[in-house]
């Protein structure tokens, strides 16, 4: 098994060895081969290779949502593939921000509630200063006039917007992106590109898979993955 | 906006299925609410008619009696050692025992015998505010109950027999009484008899502050008249304390026959309700795995997501326990109307049942949701987002 590690000075995120399987029709699949990444803090990676090359099982384990078979996974030096399910949920939660390509965001909550779902874990009712920081994010990505509208009121590119205004409010200090722009047009594509573009000079990592190679450009460093492995 | 936002949002965004779930828990609630009022209204009205019977329970000296018949012929009791009640000390210690509130007449009597137009005839001393109580049926037919200390109310038969009318007077020791009303004709013994004042009767035939007997009218509705019996024996040692068994059982019958039917009904109504909420939160939670998979991804507990189901499904059940009912509160009233039954039924709207509906309904749709609510809690956040 070959591992190919990638190192950068002192990484806030570093995975080593990081082994994955499934079971597809029986048949197991090894989606991680192996894999070792480092990311530093303000640092933009992409992640790019073809279908099936592993780069969104990849991404699903270094943030949490997929427990890897094997290797470690370290954020700031914990070990998160032994760490408890609510360390794993205080990170969520906190540090980590995960967008998908179809925003998953939910259809029955504005823009503003959507943004501030992190917020609404318990019966704590939602402060004034993190309402306000809401309204900030979506200034921010250009939807302050668009808060109170529900999902299916916004186009795609403007529920992705949503989906990082929701990222930013929580200052999470790692942004995982799944193909963000994958379901956009270009020129809705290059918006968001550009938002994503700015999250690593206010020193938030951005780790972000895409198809694109004109989009993996713009990170700082990109990471081809084939089969399993970085290459 | 808090945790709850999110149950609460999402229930008006599928607004049509919780109208459904709601409509099933509130037409439940409603019958549940209206049968419940409307067997009370029935269950005090049969107890009053039972009542209007007459007593239920008998407090009397012991004494050695024999009763003696041949043939089918009542030859009468042999009476030995006949000894009397203390009017004021029996009165007070039934008055006194535990289960007070269930007695609704206590109503002491003297018998003693007297000749009238050379016919012998027995006078009853009553106090005529309970005697009336305890004998709805009474219809006075001439004259009026008596109020006066004198006053005689006669009964229909004696009257004829001894042609008494209103104004006549009757002696009795030496005192001399009146005729002041005259029963119609009741089918009891309260034809052959005249009855006076329970004090005057005491009075006149030297036996001051005494009783034959006492009769107690208990109303059974709930009330276990075994319990009743036993507080009397408690308070009245050495007094026999007979029930009559019949009408008790009877009432008891009754009573808890609506009741079963009631709580059957009521079941199976609830039990239906559950199940909608049941399956309908089972296929939600197939629906809403995306959304799961969202509120994992943000740092949701398996326990926050969990509640999330629980609070919609009690969301519904308490909005249906409060409509269900207010509303059964008004369709009680129709279907006492119908029944013609609405005479006279006083129904009291009582704020704490109406908040104990409610939370009771809260609790069981929770609980229907609770396998739903389990699954929904064991999502993991990578499956429910690799469906899409």
């Amino acid at each position: 098994m070959s591992t190919t590690p990638l190192t950068s000075p002192s990484p806030i995120l570093e995975a080593v060895g990081l082994t994955k399987s499934f079971s597809q029709d029986g048949e197991p699949t090894q989606a991680l081969k192996g894999v070792s990444l480092s990311v530093a803090p303000g640092e933009f990676v992409s992640l790019v290779g073809r279908s099936g090359s592993g780069k969104s099982t990849m991404l699903s384990v270094l943030s949490t949502l997929l427990r890897p078979d094997a290797g470690t996974l370290a954020y700031k030096g914990q070990d998160l593939t032994t760490a408890t399910e609510a360390e794993v949920n205080a990170l969520r939660h906190g540090d980590f921000a995960v967008i998908f390509q179809f925003h998953y965001l939910l259809p029955y909550l504005t823009a503003l509630e959507n943004t501030l779902l992190p917020f609404m874990r318990g019966l704590r009712p939602v402060s004034a200063g993190q309402r306000q920081r809401a309204l900030e994010c979506l200034e921010r990505v250009g939807l302050a006039d668009k808060a109170h509208r529900l999902p299916g009121q916004l186009s795609g590119g403007e529920q992705q917007r949503v989906a990082i205004a929701r990222a930013l409010v929580k200052e999470a200090r790692v942004l995982f992106a799944d193909e963000p722009t994958g379901s956009l047009d270009s020129a809705t594509g290059a918006t968001v590109m550009e938002l994503l573009g700015q999250l690593p000079q206010e020193g938030m990592s951005v780790v972000m898979v895409t198809h694109n190679e004109d989009y993996a450009r713009l990170a700082g460093r990109m990471v081809r993955m084939e089969d399993g492995l970085v290459v | 906006m808090n945790i709850l936002t999110i149950a609460l949002r999402n229930a008006r965004k599928k607004w049509v299925r919780t109208l459904l779930l709601l409509l099933v828990f509130t037409l439940g609630v409603v019958s549940i609410v209206a049968l419940g009022f409307v067997s009370r209204v029935v269950g005090e009205g049969l107890e009053k008619k039972l009542v209007s019977y007459g007593a239920n329970i008998l407090v009397s000296p012991k004494s050695e009696k024999l009763t003696v018949s041949y043939g089918g012929f009542a030859l009468g009791d042999m009476l030995f050692d006949v000894s009397y009640l203390d009017e004021a000390s029996t009165v007070a210690k039934i008055d006194g025992i535990g289960l007070r509130q269930n007695i609704s007449v206590i109503a002491p009597k003297l018998v003693v015998m007297d000749r009238v137009k050379d016919t012998a005839v027995a006078v009853v001393g009553v106090r005529f505010e309970q005697e009336k109580l305890l004998k709805g049926y009474w219809l006075v037919e001439q004259g009026e109950v008596p109020t006066r200390p004198e006053g005689l109310l006669v009964g229909s038969a004696a009257a004829a027999k001894l042609g008494l009318k209103l104004g006549d007077a009757v002696p009795l020791g030496k005192h001399s009484l009146v005729v002041a009303g005259i029963l119609a004709p009741t089918g009891n013994e309260d034809d052959n008899v005249l009855l006076a004042h329970l004090a005057t009767v005491q009075q006149a035939t030297g036996r001051h502050g005494q009783a034959n007997f006492v009769e107690v009218a208990a109303l059974c509705s709930g009330c276990p008249i075994d319990d009743i019996v036993a507080q009397l024996a408690t308070g009245l040692p050495g007094v026999e304390i007979k029930t009559l068994r019949n009408i008790v059982e009877q009432r008891m019958y009754s009573v808890h026959f609506v009741k079963r039917l009631i709580l059957s009904v009521s079941l199976v109504i609830l039990l239906t309700g559950c199940s909608m909420v049941g399956i309908s939160m089972l296929s939600a939670v197939n629906e809403r795995k995306k959304e799961i998979g969202i509120l994992r991804s943000l740092g949701f507990s398996r326990q926050a997501v969990f509640s999330i189901f629980c609070a919609e499904a009690a969301s519904i059940g308490l909005l249906a326990g409060v409509v269900g009912y207010v509303a059964g509160y008004a369709v009680s009233f129709r279907i006492l109307a119908v029944l013609e039954l609405a005479e006279g039924a006083v129904i009291a709207f009582e704020p704490l049942h109406l908040l104990a509906t409610a939370l009771v309904l809260a609790l069981l749709t929770s609980l229907a949701s609770l396998f739903p609510a389990w699954k929904a809690a064991a999502i993991e956040p990578s499956e429910a987002l690799v469906t899409l």
